[in-house]
């Protein structure tokens, strides 16, 4: 296994040592410089202070891909490339990662962009005194160190063969802010980040416009096009989606809930709809200490009971993909085999009878029309089966301590897109996890997540990540539906949008034909 | 008049104490904790615990309101623990959009109903007034998202006269701010004029049937002078006791046309604080919204005794 972790190890060298590579792999005909861009959103942005605002959500990492720069970014293949960091190299063991940075980089305010401000960034969220909730993402960290300017270093708790990945998007955790801002702000940091990215705030009107501008001291100002970026909360899908037609915003968030407007967007030569196939799912998690989803006959009833395609119909005019695996295909993950239980009312009712007792049980769904819509369609399948389902609404943001503290049946939960299943796979699934949320352990589920951790080479990572998928769809401890997909709808002038990585939407280096 | 403005101010206390302690409670009422929404996944029993402890969630719920109303009164409603805003700052920067929505809403409103009610009450039971009384029954069915979402795709959509979405300071740009204005204020508009159209005709055809009435009529004068001049004051007393409580109800229209029209006021930072579970922003809001609808009542208390002299004196 040594030689094979070497083996990656130089090949993962080499592949960064060419840091010429250019930026994004857009075409290097069409873009034009100048003009500027509006943005409809579909969330206000509370702030960018990851100690505030815990997590960053859609809404916020739009903004936040232009204001702060990361150390990787993804290209249009997935792979890692230069950004803030122009090279980096891992330990054998894949438990340390150390970045080269880029020398010269200024913070929007003049403080330099070194490896000692990302190190002040990484331990204000770690410090247990500041309680944050961003500190959970980055519990895999051990420490981070700065032995110099421009080299800085990751200590893992567990080895990580794609760090420099998951590093690659403006997350509260990777977007890197000035501590000499945060430290003169105080309490008003919040709403007046600080960044090194390729645009800086200009204004920002509470609950209504965000206005930001090219940075001119950008390291890689060429490439950077629009003057001038300007988002918008645009709650309402509906009248967000007439914005668009009217020509006061080009560019807006979606999703497939709103499907109508996606499939009439597709047929308006106007328009754009762009889409990306992520990795990930949505998913939902069995408590399988709790009757009856501590028998495997009503966990593996309940799941051949669904028709994902109908269900898809039903919710989404059939634009949601149905998911057989929590990978997804926009995944590096290719199953031949995923171990999918199929779809079969008939088995299922069979399982039901022969458990032999009442299955009457509640499910979680948010207090949201779709989480009631989602709640009833499955309600209308496990009726069918025999088995009676109560919907149980709560509102979002209920779900997470609910879950962390195992007070549900049956809980919805999401994998969404990252370049590396590992992550969260071994929360998922690892015994003793505090996102283990099925309360499941098994020694040989453990081995197989343990073995895809530390095993450098791809081909064998991906058996590794099949044979999970085999195991946990046999035993039904979790369930998915559909697989993640994100879309953006947008005037068709509106060029150069990267693949929208995690559901980001990043306008950053887009520019306008 | 002093002593009538007095003793209305007196009833205001325990007014407003109720509405602070109903307002408080509204943490209490809701489910999970506070606690657990700010730690998210970080919530371990012991980070709980000490959350808690910190923000005195363990003490007993009357110290909490009592000491939270004690801050209250000294101008501290508190600090969002999203965006470390104080709700005054949050509430002061969204406040006057949903002012400027509400009074254009209400002028709006009083333009199409008060000169409809009057020429219906002028020809009442002829077939205008017939017309009109079910336009504005069938008008009060029309739910608020639903105009909305008609008048933007008639006007911005279609005609392309107006913007659909968004905001502008007045300051900033005066013609613009009104421009984004027009449909939001007409969406709420047309939620009211029916109940104004409906209690004006009323009152205004009981008063055409009044004495001095006819007494105007036999002098000669003209209809529209009977009209505007004698019968529209004395028939307006309900009138301006609907427009008040209207204040009320205009609130909870502006959460959803806020929304719909991405207009930043209270409305929209009420919507987000429970989305967000930001309950120190929500406490605050409903408090300051809630004794602002309840000290607007006393103002059109003040209002009816002005325009009807046996009120302050305790004879109606």
């Amino acid at each position: 296994m040594n030689a094979a972790i070497r083996s990656g190890a130089l090949a993962r060298i080499f592949l960064v040592a060419g840091f010429g590579v250019a930026l994004s792999a857009m075409p290097a005909n069409a873009q034009k410089p100048g003009g500027s861009i509006t943005v409809g959103l579909e969330l206000d942005i509370p702030g960018f202070d990851p100690l505030k605002v815990g997590v960053y959500d859609t809404a916020a990492l739009t903004a936040s891909s232009a204001i702060f720069d990361t150390l990787t970014y993804l290209d249009a293949n997935g792979k890692p490339q230069p950004k803030l960091a122009l090279s980096w190299e891992p330990s054998e063991d894949f438990k340390m990662w150390t970045f080269k940075l880029r020398p010269g980089v200024k913070f929007h305010d003049g403080t330099p962009l070194n490896a000692e401000a990302y190190k002040a960034n990484f331990d204000r969220q770690k410090d247990p005194a500041n309680k944050c909730r961003c500190a959970f993402y980055i519990s895999n960290v051990n420490n981070v160190q700065a032995p110099d300017e421009l080299t800085l270093v990751y200590h893992l708790n567990d080895p990580q063969v794609n760090w420099p990945s998951l590093v690659s998007y403006a997350s509260q955790n990777s977007a890197v802010h000035s501590p000499t801002a945060w430290k003169a702000k105080g309490d008003e940091y919040n709403r007046n980040p600080v960044g090194s990215g390729p645009y800086i705030l200009k204004s920002w009107t509470a609950g209504d416009r965000m206005i930001l501008e090219k940075n001119p001291d950008y390291w890689d100002k060429d490439k950077v096009y629009f003057d001038r970026i300007t988002l918008k909360p645009l709650p309402d899908a509906q009248s967000r989606f007439a914005s668009l037609q009217s020509g006061e915003v080009d560019l807006v968030w979606d999703d497939e809930y709103s499907a109508d407007n996606i499939q009439k967007a597709q047929k308006d030569s106007k328009l754009t709809v762009h889409t990306y196939e992520g990795s990930g799912a949505q998913v939902y998690a069995f408590n399988t200490k709790v009757a009856p989803f501590d028998d495997l006959r009503v966990r593996q009833a309940l799941v051949m009971a669904l028709d994902r395609k109908r269900m898809s119909q039903a919710i989404t005019n059939g634009l949601s993909r149905p998911a057989s695996n929590p990978y997804g295909d926009g995944s590096w993950v290719k199953c031949k085999d995923d171990g999918a239980l199929p779809e079969d009312l008939e088995k299922a009712k069979a399982l039901i009878k022969d458990y032999g007792k009442p299955v009457d049980f509640k499910m979680l769904v948010t207090a949201t029309p779709r989480g009631r819509m989602v709640g009833q369609v499955l309600q209308q399948f496990w009726k069918r089966a025999g088995a009676n389902m109560e919907i149980e609404q709560v509102d979002q943001a209920t779900i997470p301590p609910r879950a962390f503290m195992r007070q549900f049946q049956l809980t919805p939960w999401r994998i969404v897109d990252l370049a590396d299943p590992d992550i969260q796979m071994y929360s998922n699934f690892k015994t003793g996890s505090p996102v283990a949320l099925a309360n499941y352990s098994n020694p040989e589920l453990d081995k197989l997540l343990d073995h895809a951790r530390v095993t450098a080479d791809t081909n064998k990572r991906i058996d590794d990540y099949c044979a999970i998928s085999r195991l946990i769809n046999k035993e039904a401890i979790w369930f998915w539906t559909f697989q993640n997909t994100y879309y953006a709808i947008s005037s068709a002038k509106v060029k150069g949008l990267p693949k929208m990585y995690s559901g980001v939407i990043d306008v950053s280096r887009a520019w306008k034909e | 008049m002093a002593f009538f403005v007095a003793r209305r101010l007196l009833y205001l206390v325990p007014v407003l104490i109720a509405v602070s302690l109903l307002t408080f409670s509204i943490a209490s009422l809701l489910p999970g904790d506070l606690a657990y929404t700010i730690l998210g996944d970080q919530a371990t029993p012991e980070n709980v615990a000490a959350l808690r402890a910190d923000m005195g969630l363990d003490q007993p719920i009357w110290w909490r309101y009592l000491s939270w109303l004690g801050n209250v009164m000294q101008g501290d409603f508190g600090r969002s623990f999203r965006t470390g805003q104080t709700v005054l700052q949050a509430v002061a920067e969204r406040l006057p959009v949903s002012i400027e929505l509400m009074l254009l809403a209400q002028v709006g409103a009083l333009a199409i109903g008060v000169p409809l009610a009057i020429i219906c009450a002028a020809r009442s039971g002829g077939p205008f007034d017939r017309f009109m009384t079910g336009t504005a029954f069938g008008m009060l069915s029309v739910p608020t998202f639903l105009s909305a979402i008609l008048l933007i795709y008639l006007f911005a959509v279609e005609l392309r006269w107006l913007p659909a979405t968004g905001y502008v300071p007045f300051a900033e740009d005066p013609i613009g701010n009104l421009r984004f204005f027009v449909l939001p204020s007409l969406t709420l508009a047309l939620a009211e004029w029916p109940g104004i159209m409906r209690i004006l005709r009323s009152d205004m055809i009981a008063t055409l049937q009044e004495d001095y009435i006819a007494l105007a009529k036999a002098k000669g004068l003209t209809p529209a002078r009977i009209l505007f001049v004698h019968a529209l004051k004395p028939s307006s007393l309900t009138l301006v006791t609907i427009t008040g409580i209207n204040i009320g109800r205009l609130i909870g229209g502006a959460v959803i046309v806020e929304t719909v029209f991405a207009l930043p006021g209270i409305g929209r930072l009420l919507v987000s604080a429970i989305g967000t579970r930001d309950l120190i922003i929500l406490q605050g809001v409903v408090l300051l919204v809630a004794a602002g609808f309840v000290i607007m009542n006393f103002i059109v208390d003040l209002l009816y005794a002005v325009l009807d002299p046996r009120i302050r004196h305790g004879h109606a």
